[in-house]
């Protein structure tokens, strides 16, 4: 197990700075969560992770890999999941499959090998698929299984992406606002996921959200940002009390 | 599990490439009356339908790069000429212009795949940086450097105008000219030839299947789809653009190299711009990213000929010809068809054939 850290990193676009100097750690099995105004970088910092940006400063370190340096295929091979805030499932092609590339990382064999599709190969596809349908039993979209991604429901789409994330078997699950434009209940069910994954999967999870319930009653800890600053670090009690962060975010009581 | 013969009890079972028992029939049944054309069809029929198997292996080459990866390719009649020559040189028979190795087909066939996807490879880096219509312009670029090199290294080619013979058929030694006895019936080299394109196109078609039944296949399908979330997913997208282009040139190549083998003859000057685009116009009418598409595709462009043939001499006897040739209304019916299909039918005659198999599994009930 790898702690993620971040060492002064900053991110700019001309003059636009997205992330100012953000130092955190995350240690293996937190349930750490980001939160922050629009605009405060928060998806940034997933995209660093993932490698889809650049910093332009400082060091994103994965145990002894430096992320800054590797591709995103490279890092998202290293066991680091994600999910993104606007879904980016494959539109043309059933949950099944979107879960079963999910898996793309541990299935080993390569294209020649598919051209001639051995029996190596039909066994790992066989039990790639047992475990696709662990995932589609545990969020519960046994009935969406051969449906194309496009004529699903948003609440589903994000639940499969949840799902594709997850075949991946990661260290880390980057969650980008997972309950993102949900109804109370489709949040409940989200948050119901989250905390299965952590608790039972023993997976770190970095959240990421806008629902301030559900990030203070399930998250371990929580980094707040404002205008790619970091403001505070601490645990969601304290969090809900810190003067800046109550000045930036949360708003003060009447 | 007797009265629920369609029902899957493993998974091994559905990812089969035919899950059903019905499915099993028809493949069969395909197959033996492929077989059985070779004594039924005249000659012109099976020479039409042996073209139409090769060039269904070609745009299924089309097909895996471009309907499955989503990477637009207008260059593929450049890879089908590179097979093409290739098989030529190795198998044909050297003259005073052209050189030639009268090597066995075992050995031209799988290097004029393997040179023509070697080739491949050097688009791939180009694809990995360019999206959508720039990396078709690249391609496009491709064409030209193509039909220039073809009509110019004449040692290899004949060059424009003369062209040269192609690879002389022999298969372990056993000469395709000299014909076949079974019994007392005599096949002779296009009926021999017809069903070695058949049992290529099956091998071709079985792999195209294993490729989206498969981990390529998805990861391919990603690409096309969503290039940034396939990379954030661990798909390293220069392998796999690289694989499908590959992939794609292999096709091409032996098809390219047994395609000129019916005629015995080939001219650089085939290999032009409008022949790449006959690909995609088959793919894009077959119906694009489908398996069978590409086949249906195949085998509507080779055998359109031969039925407006068909038609115009049953129609001649009314008096008046036309005033157009039959290759020019080949020609005209062939781009409308084109149109009609982008318009009223994206997924191809694989579409019709789709909705027609649903309509007929349902029926008499139409819901």
């Amino acid at each position: 197990m790898n702690n993620l850290v971040f060492e002064n990193v900053s991110l700019k676009f001309g003059g636009i700075t997205a992330i100012n100097n953000v130092s955190f750690e995350v240690i293996p099995g937190r349930l750490f969560a980001i939160i922050g105004p629009n605009g405060a970088g928060k998806t940034s910092i997933f995209n660093c992770i993932s490698g889809i940006y650049r910093p332009t400063e400082g060091q994103i370190k994965f145990g002894d890999n430096h992320l800054n340096l590797l591709r995103p295929d490279e890092i998202a091979n290293l066991g680091i999941a994600r999910t993104f805030q606007n879904i980016e499932l494959f539109e043309n092609m059933t949950v099944l499959d979107n879960i079963l590339i999910g898996a793309h990382r541990h299935l080993d064999y390569g294209p020649i090998s598919s051209l001639i599709f051995s029996k190596k190969v039909r066994n790992i596809e066989v039990e790639a698929r047992k475990r696709a349908e662990d995932i589609i039993d545990f969020l519960e979209i046994e009935q969406f299984r051969y449906s194309y991604i496009m004529s699903l429901p948003y609440g589903v789409q994000k639940r499969v992406e949840l799902g594709r994330a997850l075949a991946m078997d990661p260290e880390i699950l980057l969650l980008d606002e997972p309950a993102a434009g949900m109804n109370n209940e489709e949040t409940e069910d989200i948050a119901r996921f989250i905390i299965d994954i952590h608790e039972e999967m023993k997976k770190t999870i970095i959240l990421v959200d806008h629902d301030m319930n559900m990030v203070m009653d399930i998250a371990q800890e929580v980094m707040v940002l404002n205008f790619g600053e970091k403001l505070a670090q601490d645990e969601p009690k304290k969090i809900v009390t810190n003067e800046k962060v109550i000045n930036a975010y949360l708003g003060g009581g009447s | 599990m007797r009265g629920r013969p369609n029902l899957y009890i493993n998974y091994k079972k559905e990812t089969a490439i035919l899950s059903t028992n019905t499915q099993k029939i028809w493949f069969v049944f395909m197959i033996v009356f492929s077989i059985a054309m070779v004594f039924i069809a005249t000659d012109y029929w099976i020479l039409l339908l042996t073209t139409a198997f090769l060039i269904a292996v070609a745009s299924w080459g089309l097909n895996i790069v471009s309907g499955f990866a989503g990477q637009i390719s207008l260059a593929h009649g450049v890879f089908v000429g590179i097979g093409t020559y290739t098989g030529a040189v190795l198998g044909g028979v050297a003259t005073d212009y052209v050189v030639g190795y009268e090597l066995d087909m075992i050995i031209w066939l799988p290097l004029s795949g393997l040179f023509a996807s070697l080739l491949g490879l050097l688009i791939a880096p180009i694809a990995v940086r360019l999206k959508g219509l720039n990396l078709g312009l690249v391609t496009l670029a491709l064409v030209f450097i193509g039909s220039h090199l073809f009509s110019n290294l004449k040692t290899f080619t004949g060059g424009a105008g003369l062209g040269r013979k192609t690879a002389k058929v022999v298969l372990f030694g056993f000469q395709f000219d000299d014909g076949f006895n079974i019994g007392n019936v005599i096949l002779e080299k296009n009926q021999l030839l017809y069903l070695f394109s058949l049992l290529v196109c099956i091998l071709c078609g079985l792999g195209v299947k294993n490729i989206t039944r498969s981990k390529t296949g998805r990861a391919y399908s990603a690409i096309r789809d969503r290039d940034i979330a396939a990379e954030a997913i661990g798909i390293n997208l220069f392998k796999f653009k690289s694989s499908a282009f590959a992939l794609s040139s292999f096709y091409a190549g032996i098809a390219g190299s047994l395609l000129f083998t019916v005629s015995g003859g080939v001219e650089p000057g085939t290999f032009n711009l409008l022949y790449s685009i006959t690909f995609v116009a088959i793919v894009i009418i077959g119906g694009v990213g489908t398996v069978l598409g590409p086949l249906f595709g195949a085998l509507f462009f080779s055998l359109l000929p031969g039925t407006i043939q068909t038609v115009i001499h049953s129609l001649e006897n009314f008096g008046q010809g036309f005033a157009l040739s039959s290759g020019q209304i080949e020609r005209v019916i062939f781009g409308l068809f084109i149109i009609i299909f982008l318009i009223f039918e994206p997924r191809g005659l694989w579409g019709i054939w789709f909705r027609l198999r649903n309509y007929f599994k349902a029926w008499p009930f139409s819901y």
